[in-house]
């Protein structure tokens, strides 16, 4: 039940997809990871990506043009 | 003051102002209203879209400007492409199309207040920036058109060239792919 973050500001789409997948792997089942990015698109693509997997997704707007995207692993 | 900031705060309420302009379009809204303005820049300006060719002439321009002369290259030698750059800046269509993407992305980043100005994390973001654009750009004028010019418009238009075009796009996004798994991750 740890809560992991995962710094992506400042980085461009695909690279905040792409590290989320890796940091994910490393999960443990109900673990959350918190991800911090300022790309929009990262917005749809992460969420989208978590979905698919069938994880619990929350996305939480911090900030002009900044989100925190929270996955539950739930398998 | 305070009635502005009500005003905005109920604004950033609202259903409708939050569903034009704060949430994301959909794929299929996108595509919908890309095909309806591509239709209407080319039945506007007789030509179909294009953004990366412009570009090339907003650098020959610039070059004008200091004294340089691009009459004598190659790229630039055509009837076309004279007359174009004759005409100059402010009558130009497709420098016209580029300032609107430039100032409508804008406009809808302030209007969904989601504008920030990005730190750079690291000088790898930079050398891949500048080095990424220049390819791209070298390689666009090179192909005679970007994903926008060479592709779209060539399949809107029905051209075979556009189909080409993607296949290599998808070779090239694999490679870019890899590299940007390689060298950011």
């Amino acid at each position: 039940m740890a809560e992991f973050t995962l710094d992506c500001l400042g980085e461009a789409c695909p690279v905040p997809l792409m590290k989320t997948e890796k940091k994910m792997a490393e999960l443990s089942v109900g673990d959350v990871l918190i991800v911090s990015i300022d790309h929009s698109c990262a917005m749809k693509n992460i969420p989208e990506w978590a979905r698919k997997q069938g994880y619990n997704v929350e996305i939480e707007e911090v900030d002009d043009g900044e989100w925190e995207v929270v996955i539950e692993k739930t398998k | 003051m305070r009635a502005v900031k009500e005003f905005f705060d109920k604004l950033a309420k609202n259903e409708t102002y939050v569903k034009i302009f704060k949430t994301p379009f959909t794929y299929l809204t996108g595509a919908i209203l890309l095909s309806i303005f591509q239709v209407v820049t080319f039945g506007v300006t007789g030509e179909p879209w294009g953004v990366s060719g412009t570009f090339a002439n907003w650098g020959a321009w610039l070059y004008r400007l200091v004294g340089g002369n691009v009459d004598r290259w190659y790229y630039f030698s055509s009837a076309g492409a004279q007359a174009v750059l004759d005409r100059g800046f402010f009558n130009d269509p497709g420098t016209m199309r580029n300032l609107g993407i430039i100032f409508g992305a804008l406009a809808a980043t302030l209007l969904a207040s989601q504008f920030k100005i990005k730190k750079i994390k690291s000088k790898k973001q930079v050398v891949a920036a500048i080095l990424g654009g220049f390819i791209m750009g070298y390689g666009a004028r090179l192909a005679y058109g970007c994903n926008i010019g060479a592709l779209y418009s060539a399949i809107a238009s029905l051209s075979l060239s556009g189909w080409v075009f993607a296949l290599f796009l998808f070779i090239g996004a694999f490679f870019g792919s890899k590299l940007l798994s390689k060298f950011f991750m």
